[in-house]
C-alpha cells in the first residue's frame, strides 16, 4: 500500500480538528469537507464550473500540442527555421507564462477565450521544445536507412522522424498537461466569472471554507489523476525505449 | 629473479583464506540468486592469482566479499588470520570502470587515500606525485577524469590504490573497458609494476589469454552458482617479451580454455 | 557568408521581432489598446525606471521569489537526503512527493491566504510549497543513483561511513541537484507573480493586474517585457553558477588528449 501515509495524514487531519486542536474556522474537518463536496456535486455547482474549466483546458492544450509539435519538428528538420526561431524559443522559455494573464484578459476579457489563449501560448513552448529535441535525437543512420530503402524526404519525416520523436514528445506533453492545470487555476483564481478556480475564490470570499477546501482538493486531485491517466495511456508508446 | 615460477614452499602462512563461502543475492524485487556455492581458496603472500570464469559466475562477488564490500553470510574469509569485517586500505581495489571521483583532479584523487591516512600535507603531495609519475601520468596531475582517455583513467585509478601501499590488490576486470591495444599496453605495465614491487594480486577476468599472461595460478570457476572447477599453475617465464608466441603459452591457454568452454556455453 | 548569417541569427530574429511589433502596431491593423507600439512600451519602462516604481516592483518580486527559492532549496535538499538515508522518511515522504508533484499547487493559494494573511509571508510560502517539489525529486534521484563503486572506492581508501555523505554522495549528486534547482527557479518566479496578481499591491504581478484593471495597455505590456527580462536574466545566472560549480563535469570540459 504505497499511499498509506496519505491515508494516515487524512486520519490525522480529522483527528486534530475533532479534538479541537485547530480551530474549525481555519481548518474544516475532513468530514465537513467531504460532505461539502457531496453538496456541491448534488447542487450542480461542481459540474457547471468543472465543465467550463475542462473545456478551456482541453481546447488550449489541444491547440498547443498540434501547433507546438508541428513547429518543433519543422525547427528540427530545417536549419534555417531553427536558426531564426530557436533563439526566440530559448529567450521566451524562462518567461513566467502567468505574466500573460493580464494581457489575455485585456484582449479577450473574462471569459473562455482569454483562458484558452493563455493555455495555448503557455503550453506551446514545452511541446515545441520536446518535439524539437525528439526529432533532433533521431539517429542519422535511421534516416539514411529509410532513404536507401526508397523513402522520399517527406515520407522519412512521417515514418522515421515522428516515431523517433514520440517518446520525447510524450514527455513534453506531460509537462504541458501539468502546466495547463496551473495556468487554468491561476487565471480562474484572478480573472474569471466561472470555472473551478473562480469557484474557489468565490467560496473563499463568502466564508464558506469547507466548500472552498473541497474544491481545492477536487482540483488538486484532478491534476493528479490526469497525470496518472496520461502515464497509463502513453505507456505503450514509451515501451520500446531501452 | 628472472623466472617467475612461484614456489610457495611448505609452511607459508596463507594471506587470504576463503573457507566454504556461499553468497546469495536478494534483490528487493525478484527472485533470490545463489551467486557462489561453497567456495574455498587459499592465496599466499605475493602470489598473482587470476579468477577466471564466464559472465555471472560470481568471480566479482568473491572479490567483493574478500574486499569487505559484501557481508559474508555463509562460510568464513580470513585475511592474515583475521576475519573480514569491512573495506580498508589493506586490500586495495581497482574497478573496471575506474570509479575515479569525477569532481577531483588526478592529483586530488590520488591524494584521497593519503588524506584518510592522516599524513602531513607535504608527505601526501610527495607520495601522490611519485605514484602519478610511476604510472606514467606526469603532466596530467591537474586534469579531471572526464578529460582523460580510458587507459589514462585506469592508470590514475591504479595510482590512487597503490598510493596507500595496500598489502594486496583486488582487481575486478580492470582492463575490460579498454580497447584491445590499450589493454595490451596496460597488461605489460601491470606486470612491470608487479615485478618492481611484488604484491599479492587477485585478478578477476573472463579473458583466458589475459589470465595466463598475467597470473601464476589460474582458478577456473563454473557457471552460476559459482564453484571452483579447477586450479592451473601457469609456470611461464614472464621475462620473455615474446611470451605470446611461445608454445608453452599456447598450450596453457588451450588447456584452460577447454576447462572454461563448457561453463561459458552453460552461462549463455 | 551563410555561416556568418547563422551566427547572427539570434540577434536578427530579436530585432526582426521588435521591428515587426513596432510596424504592426503602427499599421493600424490593431488598435493601440490591443497592441501598443514597442516605442511606447519602452518609454513607459523608462518612465517607471526614472520614477523608481520599476525598481520597487522588481525588487519586491525578486525578494519574494528568490527568498522562497532559497528556502525551498535548503528544505528540498534536506528532505531529499533524508528520504535516501532514512527508511521512515522514505516511507512517509515518497507518496506525498509523487502525489503532490502533478497537482496544481497554486490551487492552495486561497488556503494559504486564509492561514497566513495577505503579506509577504503567504507569497513566500506559496513559492516554497511549489518550488520544493522539483528540488526534492531531483535530490532523491541524484543521491539514490550514486554509483556504488564510487562509495566502495572511498571506503576502500579509508573513508569512514559517516564521511561518505559529505565527501562522495553530495559531490556526485550535485549535477542532478543543480538541474532540479534550474527547474525550480522559473517555477518560483511564476508562482510569485500569480500570488501577487491575486493579492495585488507592490510587485510586478500586482502592478500588471492593476494596469489591466485600468485598461492601461502600455502598462500591461511593459510588465511583460520586464518579467521576461528578469526571468531570462535569472536563468542565465543559474546557468553561469552551474558552469562554475560543475567545472569538472564532462559537459564543461574539452578533452586533454585525443
Amino acid at each position: 500500500m504505497k499511499y498509506l501515509p496519505i491515508l494516515l495524514c487524512a486520519l490525522l487531519w480529522e483527528a486534530i480538528v475533532q479534538f479541537g486542536l485547530v480551530s474549525r474556522d481555519l481548518l474544516p474537518s475532513l468530514s465537513d469537507v467531504l460532505s461539502a463536496t457531496w453538496k456541491l456535486a448534488r447542487e450542480g455547482d461542481l459540474w457547471t464550473n468543472g465543465a467550463a474549466s475542462l473545456y478551456r483546458g482541453g481546447a488550449g492544450l489541444a491547440l498547443a500540442i498540434i501547433v507546438g509539435a508541428v513547429l518543433g519538428i519543422l525547427m528540427a528538420w530545417w536549419r534555417a527555421v531553427d536558426a531564426f526561431v530557436g533563439p526566440l524559443v530559448e529567450a521566451l522559455y524562462p518567461m513566467p507564462k502567468s505574466a500573460l494573464i493580464p494581457v489575455t484578459v485585456l484582449w479577450l476579457g473574462f471569459g473562455d477565450g482569454s483562458k484558452i489563449l493563455l493555455i495555448f501560448l503557455g503550453c506551446m513552448l514545452p511541446v515545441t521544445l520536446a518535439a524539437y529535441n525528439g526529432a533532433r535525437s533521431c539517429e542519422q543512420a535511421l534516416v539514411w536507412s529509410a532513404r536507401s530503402l526508397g523513402a522520399s524526404r517527406l515520407r522519412v519525416l512521417w515514418d522515421v522522424v515522428l516515431p523517433s520523436a514520440l517518446p520525447e514528445l510524450v514527455n513534453g506533453v506531460r509537462t504541458a498537461l501539468a502546466l495547463t492545470f496551473v495556468l487554468l487555476v491561476s487565471s480562474e483564481l484572478i480573472v474569471a466569472r466561472a470555472g473551478l478556480g473562480y469557484l474557489i475564490g468565490f467560496l473563499g470570499e463568502g466564508g464558506v471554507y469547507d466548500a472552498m477546501f473541497a474544491v481545492v482538493l477536487v482540483v488538486a486531485f484532478l491534476g493528479f489523476f490526469a497525470d496518472r491517466l496520461y502515464q497509463r495511456a502513453t505507456r505503450r508508446v514509451l515501451a520500446w525505449r531501452e | 629473479m628472472n623466472k617467475f615460477i612461484f614456489d610457495s614452499g611448505e609452511g607459508t602462512v596463507k594471506q587470504i583464506v576463503v573457507d566454504g563461502v556461499s553468497h546469495t543475492y536478494r534483490p528487493p524485487r525478484g527472485r533470490e540468486v545463489l551467486a557462489l556455492e561453497d567456495v574455498s581458496l587459499e592465496i599466499a603472500p605475493r602470489e598473482f592469482v587470476a579468477l577466471l570464469g564466464p559472465s555471472g559466475c560470481g568471480k566479482s562477488t568473491l572479490l567483493y566479499l574478500i574486499g569487505g564490500f559484501l557481508p559474508v553470510e555463509k562460510g568464513a574469509i580470513r585475511i592474515e588470520g583475521q576475519p573480514v569485517a569491512a573495506p580498508g586500505p589493506d586490500r586495495g581495489i581497482v574497478f573496471q570502470h575506474f570509479a575515479l571521483f569525477p569532481w577531483k583532479t588526478v592529483r586530488a584523487n590520488v591524494r584521497y587515500g593519503l588524506e584518510k591516512m592522516g599524513l602531513a600535507r607535504e608527505e601526501q603531495e610527495r607520495r601522490a606525485q611519485a605514484q602519478i609519475e610511476m604510472v606514467g601520468l606526469k603532466g596530467f596531475e591537474e586534469s579531471y577524469p572526464s578529460q582523460l582517455s580510458g587507459g589514462m583513467k585506469q592508470r590514475a585509478a591504479l595510482a590512487r590504490t597503490l598510493a596507500v601501499d595496500p598489502r594486496m590488490l583486488l582487481m575486478d576486470e580492470p582492463f575490460g573497458a579498454l580497447d584491445a591495444q590499450t589493454r595490451g599496453l596496460m597488461q605489460s605495465e601491470l606486470l612491470a609494476i608487479w615485478q618492481r614491487r611484488p604484491t599479492t594480486v587477485l585478478f578477476v577476468t573472463h579473458d583466458v589469454q589475459e589470465a595466463v599472461l598475467l597470473a601464476q595460478r589460474v582458478v577456473v570457476m563454473s557457471a552460476r552458482p559459482g564453484r571452483i572447477k579447477a586450479t592451473v599453475e601457469t609456470r611461464l617465464d614472464r621475462s620473455d617479451p615474446h611470451i605470446y608466441r611461445s608454445p608453452a603459452f599456447a598450450e596453457k591457454v588451450d588447456e584452460i580454455w577447454n576447462l572454461v568452454r563448457d561453463e561459458a556455453i552453460k552461462s549463455q | 557568408m551563410a555561416r556568418v548569417i547563422l551566427r547572427l541569427a539570434p540577434w536578427i530574429s530579436l530585432l526582426a521581432l521588435a521591428a515587426a511589433w513596432e510596424l504592426f502596431a503602427r499599421s493600424g491593423a490593431v488598435t493601440p489598446f490591443m497592441l501598443p507600439r514597442l516605442s511606447v512600451v519602452l518609454e513607459r519602462i523608462g518612465a517607471d525606471a526614472a520614477s523608481g516604481e520599476l525598481w520597487q516592483n522588481l525588487g519586491m518580486t525578486l525578494y519574494r521569489s528568490l527568498l522562497g527559492f532559497l528556502i525551498s532549496v535548503v528544505l528540498g535538499v534536506s528532505l531529499g537526503f533524508a528520504v535516501t538515508q532514512n527508511r521512515f522518511a522514505r516511507w512517509l515522504l515518497d507518496p506525498l512527493v509523487s502525489a503532490g508533484f502533478p497537482m496544481p499547487k497554486i490551487a492552495f493559494l486561497p488556503i494559504i491566504t486564509l492561514w497566513l494573511g495577505f503579506h509577504d509571508l503567504s507569497k513566500i510560502s506559496m513559492v516554497v510549497f511549489d518550488a520544493v517539489f522539483p528540488v526534492v525529486t531531483a535530490t532523491i534521484a541524484a543521491t539514490g543513483g550514486v554509483e556504488r563503486h564510487l562509495l566502495w572506492s572511498a571506503r576502500n581508501l579509508g573513508a569512514r561511513p559517516r564521511e561518505l555523505l559529505r565527501e562522495v554522495v553530495f559531490p556526485a549528486a550535485l549535477p542532478q541537484i543543480m538541474t532540479g534547482l534550474q527547474v525550480a527557479l522559473p517555477i518560483a518566479l511564476i508562482v510569485c507573480i500569480v500570488a501577487e496578481m491575486k493579492m495585488g499591491g507592490i510587485g510586478l504581478g500586482g502592478a500588471m493586474i492593476t494596469a489591466s484593471r485600468f485598461a492601461d495597455s502600455p502598462g500591461v505590456f511593459a510588465g511583460i517585457v520586464e518579467i521576461a527580462v528578469a526571468g531570462y536574466g535569472l536563468v542565465k545566472l543559474m546557468a553561469l553558477a552551474r558552469r562554475r560549480l560543475l567545472a569538472w563535469h564532462p559537459e564543461a570540459l574539452a578533452p586533454a588528449t585525443v
